[in-house]
């Protein structure tokens, strides 16, 4: 059902449906992968008087309205002009380090459109004048970097010129993928996010230009380059994350999350969810009643206060507790401080006590109170969004599961039957 | 400063241009020295590091508390900016 409107050579994944194991750096199946010679049958030919590139490029990123889907949603036009304005020699990245741990649309787009990204990357450095493309991915995504070193191999051996493409592996860690950690390992240092004054141009004063753009964007660049943006389709990419496993679905902005979720979400069929979680572990829970009806559009989720973040869905079964699920995912999101910012180290490991205590049933009334106090002084004082994202999550969930909430309060704790429902790194597939 | 305040000035975009006090809360130790220096703009948290008002330092006593905060930082963490 979902994207059968998709018209498949204007489209990243047409109405076809990837399904990647539950844990992270799976192993996609479902879609098979193009090689060079069936990319380019499909989505034609990269060629200087076919593909467009320089300063139309841009126009028509921006008249498409492309924006990053790392999670920021940054208009992608403006982002190239600041980088490019900053003069050439610079250095093109692709961002396949996913930072959620529920997300699988960078390993789908990497093990089955990988020339389609990186003819987005080769665009890029033509257009900002880049000397050099970097895709940074996780050093454990055994079959999404099998799938990089290969397309790189393929173009080299039909000869395109592409300048020089490498693959750089970054620690399997949360943090790898904010843009400030790959800037500061390109400049020798760790990884680790630092703060800028900029954003706008994120690296050190006098050091190289970066671009850096996420899986999904550069992707769709390469579809805005290949295709033109009056042919453009806007569509959204989304996991949704079942028990057993995860889906990657495209999804056109006429589809609401009640179509999504009932034919997506195998768990479906033992009921409704009672929540989802969407954008990311650090996105927001919404009620199914608020978000059923709603259309997957970036657009229409904006006036709710509501942000397509990494594309995650994340139904809650009615059989689950909504507390406990975000006790837990708190816990992971501290413990994945990049340990630089007091109120990130600090704060959030404070307030993901707190939640061990409500979640036990021994949150007093001074404890919620200072959970409250906590998360309002944390927000915005992180170098980067880390600490503003697991904040956002844990506030949205007190509100949504108010009534576990009550519950909990009153010593005792809910008569949840299903727990374990995000999948964390580390955890058996 | 109360804490509410400080909070308040975070979440505005200030649009008046002129010189801002800013924080590297990477680098910050949480010493703390700068909110006795600048009681003005300066606020500690529940761990002990600051909240700063970054609103534009139109007043000279602002200015003055800024730069004493910006230099007696032993982590060279605040910096005016603009």
């Amino acid at each position: 059902m979902s994207g059968q409107n998709v018209v498949v050579d204007r489209s990243l994944l047409g109405s076809a449906i990837a399904h990647v194991p539950r844990a992270d750096s799976g192993h996609v199946s479902g879609i098979s992968r193009m090689d060079l010679t069936e990319h380019r049958s499909h989505f034609g030919r990269r060629h200087p008087s076919h593909s467009t590139s320089g300063a139309a490029l841009i126009d028509e990123l921006a008249a498409v309205g492309l924006t990053g889907r790392g999670g920021g949603h940054f208009p992608a036009a403006a982002k190239w002009r600041s980088v490019a304005a900053a003069g050439p020699g610079g250095l093109v990245v692709v961002n396949g380090a996913e930072g959620e741990p529920g997300s699988a649309k960078d390993a789908v787009l990497w093990q089955t459109r990988p020339h389609l990204i990186l003819d987005g990357v080769v665009c890029a450095m033509e257009t900002i004048g880049a000397r050099e493309g970097i895709v940074w991915l996780h050093q454990g995504a055994d079959s999404t970097i099998r799938s990089v070193r290969s397309a790189i191999a393929e173009r080299a051996a039909a000869g395109e010129t592409d300048g020089s493409l490498r693959v750089v592996l970054a620690p399997d860690r949360y943090l790898s993928g904010e843009a400030t950690s790959i800037i500061r390992t390109i400049e020798g240092g760790p990884t680790l996010p630092r703060f800028v004054l900029n954003p706008a141009q994120p690296w050190s004063d006098g050091g190289r230009p970066v671009l850096v753009n996420n899986t999904e964007t550069m992707a769709r660049a390469g579809l805005v380059a290949l295709r033109g943006a009056a042919q453009y389709v806007p569509t959204s990419l989304l996991t949704v994350i079942s028990r057993g496993h995860r889906s990657v679905v495209e999804v056109t902005a006429d589809q609401t999350f009640g179509m999504v979720v009932a034919a997506h979400w195998s768990d479906f069929t033992a009921g409704v969810p009672q929540a989802i979680l969407l954008g990311g572990y650090g996105g927001s829970w919404v009620s199914w009643t608020d978000i059923r009806e709603m259309r997957i559009d970036p657009a229409a989720l904006k006036p709710a206060g509501l942000s397509l973040g990494a594309g995650l869905v994340g139904p809650l079964p009615s059989t689950a507790c909504g507390i406990e699920e975000s006790t837990r995912l708190v816990n992971y999101l501290a413990g994945q401080s990049a340990r630089q910012c007091g109120p990130c180290v600090f704060g959030l490991a404070d307030v993901a006590k707190l939640c061990d205590d409500l979640t036990a049933g021994a949150l007093t009334s001074t404890g919620r109170k200072r959970l409250v106090r906590f998360m309002d002084e944390i927000a915005g004082r992180g170098a980067c969004r880390h600490p503003d994202g697991a904040i956002r999550m844990v506030t949205s969930a007190l509100h949504v599961f108010g009534a576990d909430v009550a519950k909990h309060r009153r010593g005792r704790t809910c008569n949840a039957k299903v727990f374990g429902v995000m999948p964390l790194p580390g955890e058996q597939s | 400063m109360t804490r509410h305040h400080a909070h308040e000035a975070r979440q505005q975009v200030s649009d008046v241009a002129g010189p801002t006090l800013r924080i590297d809360p990477s680098v910050c130790d949480g010493v703390g020295i700068c909110a006795h220096l600048a009681p003005d703009l300066i606020a500690l948290d529940s761990w002990g590091y600051p909240i700063i008002d970054d609103h534009v330092l139109v007043r000279k006593r602002q200015q003055r508390q800024a730069n004493a905060a910006v230099s007696a930082c032993p982590k060279k963490a605040l910096f005016i900016s603009g």
